[in-house]
C-alpha cells in the first residue's frame, strides 16, 4: 500500500479519523500507534520485528544514558574539581559507549538489508582480481519499509539525548510512535523527536477545518502524482530503458522529464504525508521549498529533501568538522597556507563525509555513489570559485542582484540538477555515461518531433504535462513570494472554494494518467 | 450538524457532476442500445457486434490468468475476460447471457473455481467493491476527453485495452507444496451452483457455443478433491474439462509467476495460460485469425497501447 493507494486515502485514513474522534483523548495516541503498526505490517509483514527492536533499543538506551547522567551528578556533588573532571570523563565514556553500541545495533539492520549485497559484490570483485577462489553468496533480501528513514530518526533521537538537547522519554508509547507514525514511516520527512513528540501524544480532536485542509493538501499531492509523474513515467521508462535507440535531444528530454517526475512524485507524496498528519493536528516540517528556484547546488539541497539535508548537517557535517582528526589537519593547513584555505579544507572534509553518505543512503549502487560525489564536486567548486566570480562580476560591473543574472543562475542550477538526476535514474554507470556522452556529442534535430511522439505520450499528454507543471509552478512561485495559496483559498467564499476543490478532483479523475497505456510510478523514495 | 450537511451537499454535487461528465464523455457506439450503467457493468457490450470469438468467464483467477491481448498478438483470436472478484456462478450465467446479446460466440471458458463459491458466503467487501466500481464509469472512460479534444469521437473503442484482464507484474513467491496431492475425497458442489451450471450448459447448447470448464493455476484455491468434483460434473453434462493445475502442465514457477503467494498468477504466469488457451482454440479449428481483418483494426491499435504499458 502506497500513500497514493485508494485504500489508504479513502478507507484506511477515514477509518482512523473516525475511530480517533470517537475514543477518549487518552487513547488517541494508542490508536495512532496501532494504526501505524497495522500499516507497517500490511506492507512489510513479519519484518515489523526490526522496527520494534529499533524502537526498544533507542528507548532503553536513552533511559540508560539518563540514568548515567543522574548517577554522575550524584557522584560529583562533593568532589574536588580535579576528581570531578575524572569522574565526569569516566561517565561520559560510559554514556558514549551506550550511544555507539545502540547506533551500531540500529545500523547493523540497515547494513544487513540494504548494503550487504552491495559490499558483498565489491568483496567478490576484489577476491576475483586477487584470483582467490572464493565468493560470498549474495542473497536477495526484502527490507522493512522505510528502514532508511526510521533508522536516521532513531540515531537523531539517541544523539540528541546524548548531547542533552532532548530529555530521554519515560514514555515507551511516545518513542514507539515517534519511529512508526504511519504518515512518515515510508518516505519521511525525517523528523526530530523534539519537533513532533508533543503533538503526537496530544490527541487533539480532528476538526472540520483540519480534515478539509488535510484532504486539500492530499488532493494536491494526488494531482502532482497522477496527472504529471505517472504521465511522464512511460516516456522516462523507454528512454532510460534503451538509450541507444534514441537521439540526443530525446535523451535530454528524458532526463528533464525524470527530474520533473521525481519532484512531482516525491513532493506529491510529501503533500499526502503532511496532509495526513495535519488532519490529526500534527504539524510536520516541509520537505521541499521550491527547489527549482535555487541559484546554486548548495541552495538546491537546502530546498530539496530538506529533512535529509538537515539530518546530514546536524549529525554528520558538524560532528566531522568538530572532530579531533579534522581539527588537527585544519591546524596544519592553517600554518602552511593560511586560514582561508584551512577553512575550505575543514569544510571539504566534512562535505566529503556528508556526500558519501548521501549517495549511499539513496541506494546501494555505484550510480548513487557517483550521484553523491557529483554534487560534492559541484559544491566544492562553487565554494572555491565564488570569491573569484564575485570579483569578476565587480570588475565587469555586473549586478549580481539583477533579475536576469539570477534567472541565468537558476537555469544553470537546473541543468546541473538534471545531469545529477540522470546519473541517479540510470540503471548503471555505463548507461549514465553513455547517455551523457550521446547528449553532449551527438546533437541533432532530425526527426525530433516524430520521435518524441512515438514514446507513449501524445499531443494531449504533453499539453496536460505543461498545464500541470504551470499549475505547480504558479503555486510554488506564490509560496516563494510569501503568499500562502492555501490560506488565500480558505479565505474565499464557499462558491470559489468549492469550485476550486471540484476542479482539483475532476482534474485528477479526468487528466490522471491511469488505466490502459500508462504505467504508474512506484513510490521512489520508499525504496531508500 | 450544519457542517455534516455541508459535507453531504458537497459530495452530492460532486456525484452529480461526475455523472453528467460520464454521459458527456461516453461516446460508446453501443451506449444508446444498452445504456451507460449496463455498459459499465458489462464492458463486453462496448465491443463491435459479433466481433468476439470466445469469452472466459469467472472470478479473479480469470482476470489474473488470461490476457486476451497476448492471445490476439500470438494467434489473432478475439477473446474477452468476463470476470469479477469473487464472482458467483449466478453472475457467470448473467455475464454469459449479456455477452450473447451482442456477440456470436464460438467458445465459452468457465472457471471451475466458481463452482465451489457458496452464494450464501459472498463477502460484503466484494459487494461494496462491485457497487462502487460499477457506479462510477468515469474511471474507465476518463481518457476519452482526448478524443473529444482532438475531435476523434468516431475512433473510440471503450471496451478497454486489456479486455477484462488485470495486468500485475508483482512477484510474491508461494511456499513450495504439493497442493494437487492425489486423494480419494471429492469436494461437493453446492446444489444451487449445480443448477446454474446446467443452465449455462443449456444456454450454450441453444446458442451453439462450445462450453469448456477450465481450472487455471492457483495453489491456494484448487485441490485434487475439487478437481474430482468438477470432473464428475463436467462428465455428467458432457462438457470438456481442462485442469491446468493437474501435473503443473504449464510448468508454472511458483517462485516467480504468482503475485500473492500462489493465490493468483502474475503477468508472467498469465502469458503461459493465455498461450495455452490460444493453442487450444487453434486446435478446435472453429475460430479464425483476424489480425489482418479491417473489422478488427482497433484490436491491433489496442495491442500497441497494451505493449507500451508492459513493464
Amino acid at each position: 500500500m502506497s500513500y497514493f493507494n485508494i485504500i489508504y486515502i479513502f478507507a484506511f485514513l477515514p477509518v482512523v479519523i473516525i475511530l480517533y474522534n470517537i475514543i477518549p483523548k487518552k487513547l488517541r495516541p494508542v490508536l495512532l500507534l496501532i494504526a501505524s503498526y497495522l500499516f507497517f505490517f500490511y506492507i512489510s509483514g513479519k519484518l515489523i520485528i526490526f522496527l520494534i527492536l529499533s524502537s526498544l533499543s533507542i528507548y532503553f538506551s536513552a533511559l540508560l544514558m539518563k540514568k548515567i547522567d543522574k548517577v554522575k551528578e550524584e557522584k560529583i556533588t562533593d568532589l574536588e574539581s580535579e576528581e570531578k573532571r575524572v569522574v565526569k570523563e569516566k561517565y561520559k565514556r560510559l554514556k558514549r559507549t551506550v550511544l555507539v553500541v545502540t547506533i551500531l545495533f540500529n545500523l547493523s539492520f540497515l547494513f544487513f538489508f540494504k548494503y550487504l549485497n552491495f559490499f558483498g559484490s565489491i568483496v567478490n570483485g576484489i577476491l576475483d582480481i586477487l584470483k582467490i577462489n572464493y565468493s560470498f553468496k549474495l542473497i536477495k533480501l526484502l527490507a522493512p519499509i522505510g528502514i532508511s528513514f526510521y533508522t536516521l530518526q532513531a540515531i537523531s533521537y539517541l544523539v540528541d539525548v546524548y548531547n542533552g538537547k532532548v530529555e530521554a522519554s519515560d514514555s515507551l508509547l511516545k518513542v514507539l510512535l515517534y519511529l512508526s507514525f504511519f504518515p512518515i514511516i515510508m518516505e519521511g520527512p525525517i523528523t526530530r523527536f523534539s519537533s513532533v513528540c508533543d503533538s503526537l501524544l496530544k490527541g487533539e480532536k480532528t476538526t472540520y477545518n483540519s480534515i478539509c485542509l488535510g484532504y486539500q493538501r492530499i488532493l494536491f499531492g494526488m494531482f502532482k502524482k497522477f496527472v504529471i509523474a505517472d504521465r511522464l513515467n512511460i516516456f522516462v521508462k523507454l528512454t532510460f530503458g534503451n538509450y541507444r535507440s534514441y537521439s540526443s535531444l530525446v535523451l535530454a528530454l528524458g532526463a528533464i522529464f525524470y527530474t520533473i517526475l521525481l519532484y512531482m512524485e516525491f513532493s506529491g507524496t510529501m503533500d499526502v504525508v503532511i496532509g495526513s498528519a495535519e488532519i490529526f493536528n500534527i504539524k510536520l516540517e516541509e520537505n521541499f521549498k521550491a527547489p527549482f528556484f535555487s541559484k546554486n547546488i548548495s541552495e538546491f539541497w537546502s530546498r530539496w529533501h530538506i529533512s535529509l539535508g538537515l539530518w546530514l548537517k546536524n549529525y554528520i557535517f558538524y560532528p566531522v568538522s568538530m572532530s579531533k582528526f579534522v581539527k588537527k589537519i585544519t591546524a596544519w593547513f592553517r600554518k602552511l597556507f593560511g586560514s582561508r584555505v584551512a577553512t575550505q579544507v575543514m569544510g571539504s572534509m566534512a562535505l566529503f563525509a556528508v556526500w558519501s553518505l548521501n549517495g549511499l543512503w539513496h541506494g546501494a549502487g555505484w550510480t548513487f555513489v557517483v550521484f553523491g560525489y557529483y554534487h560534492l564536486i559541484l559544491i566544492l567548486l562553487g565554494n572555491i570559485f565564488e570569491p573569484t566570480v564575485i570579483k569578476v562580476c565587480k570588475k565587469l560591473k555586473i549586478n549580481r542582484d539583477n533579475k536576469f543574472y539570477k534567472f541565468l543562475r537558476i537555469i544553470k542550477t537546473c541543468c546541473l540538477v538534471v545531469i545529477g538526476e540522470l546519473i541517479f535514474r540510470a540503471p548503471s554507470l555505463s548507461v549514465a555515461f553513455g547517455m551523457l556522452g550521446k547528449i553532449f556529442t551527438k546533437f541533432s534535430l532530425k526527426g525530433f518531433s516524430s520521435e518524441v511522439l512515438s514514446l507513449g505520450l501524445d499531443v494531449c499528454d504533453f499539453l496536460v504535462v505543461i498545464l500541470g507543471v504551470v499549475v505547480v509552478f504558479v503555486v510554488s512561485l506564490l509560496n516563494e513570494k510569501g503568499k500562502n495559496v492555501r490560506e488565500r483559498i480558505s479565505q474565499k467564499n464557499i462558491f470559489v472554494r468549492w469550485a476550486f476543490y471540484y476542479a482539483l478532483i475532476l482534474g485528477i479523475i479526468l487528466l490522471g494518467a491511469y488505466g490502459p497505456g500508462y504505467a504508474p510510478v512506484d513510490p521512489i523514495y520508499a525504496d531508500f | 450538524m450544519r457542517k455534516v450537511l455541508k459535507c453531504g451537499l458537497f459530495f452530492v454535487i460532486l456525484f452529480l457532476i461526475i455523472n453528467v461528465i460520464s454521459y458527456f464523455l461516453l461516446f460508446d457506439k453501443n451506449v444508446e442500445k444498452f445504456g451507460l450503467y449496463k455498459i459499465a457493468n458489462y464492458s463486453i457490450l462496448s465491443e463491435n457486434k459479433n466481433s468476439i470469438d470466445a469469452v472466459v468467464i469467472g472470478d479473479s483467477l480469470i482476470y489474473s490468468s488470461v490476457s486476451p491481448m497476448e492471445i490476439w498478438h500470438n494467434y489473432g483470436y478475439s477473446v474477452y475476460d468476463c470476470a469479477s472478484a469473487a464472482q458467483l456462478l449466478k453472475d457467470s450465467y448473467d455475464n454469459l447471457k449479456v455477452a450473447l446479446e451482442n456477440q456470436d460466440l464460438k467458445v465459452v471458458f468457465l472457471e471451475a473455481n466458481v463452482l465451489y463459491r457458496n452464494p450464501k458466503n459472498k463477502s460484503w467487501y466484494f459487494k461494496v467493491y462491485n457497487f462502487f466500481s460499477n457506479s462510477f464509469p468515469i474511471f474507465r472512460y476518463h481518457n476519452n476527453w482526448k478524443e473529444l479534444f482532438l475531435n476523434n469521437v468516431d475512433d473510440l473503442n471503450n471496451s478497454g485495452v486489456y479486455k477484462g484482464f488485470k495486468y500485475v507484474t508483482k512477484v510474491k513467491p508461494a511456499k513450495n507444496r504439493n497442493y494437487m496431492k492425489v486423494s480419494l475425497k471429492k469436494q461437493d458442489i453446492p446444489s444451487a451452483n449445480v443448477m446454474y451450471f446446467e443452465k449455462i450448459v443449456k444456454l450454450c447448447e441453444e446458442n451453439n457455443v462450445k462450453l469448456v470448464l477450465i481450472s487455471t493455476p492457483s495453489m491456494k484455491n484448487w485441490s485434487y478433491s475439487k478437481h474430482m468434483g468438477a470432473k464428475d460434473l463436467a462428465e455428467d453434462n458432457n462438457v470438456s474439462f481442462i485442469d491446468l493445475n493437474l501435473g503443473n502442465v504449464l510448468n508454472i514457477n511458483w517462485n516467480k509467476e504468482t503475485k500473492d503467494n500462489g493465490d493468483h498468477l502474475n503477468y508472467n504466469g498469465a502469458v503461459k495460460v493465455s498461450n495455452y488457451i490460444g493453442e487450444y482454440l487453434k486446435g478446435l479449428n472453429i475460430v479464425t485469425d483476424h489480425r489482418n481483418d479491417s473489422y478488427y483494426s482497433s484490436w491491433n491499435d489496442n495491442y500497441i497501447i497494451y505493449s507500451n504499458g508492459l513493464k
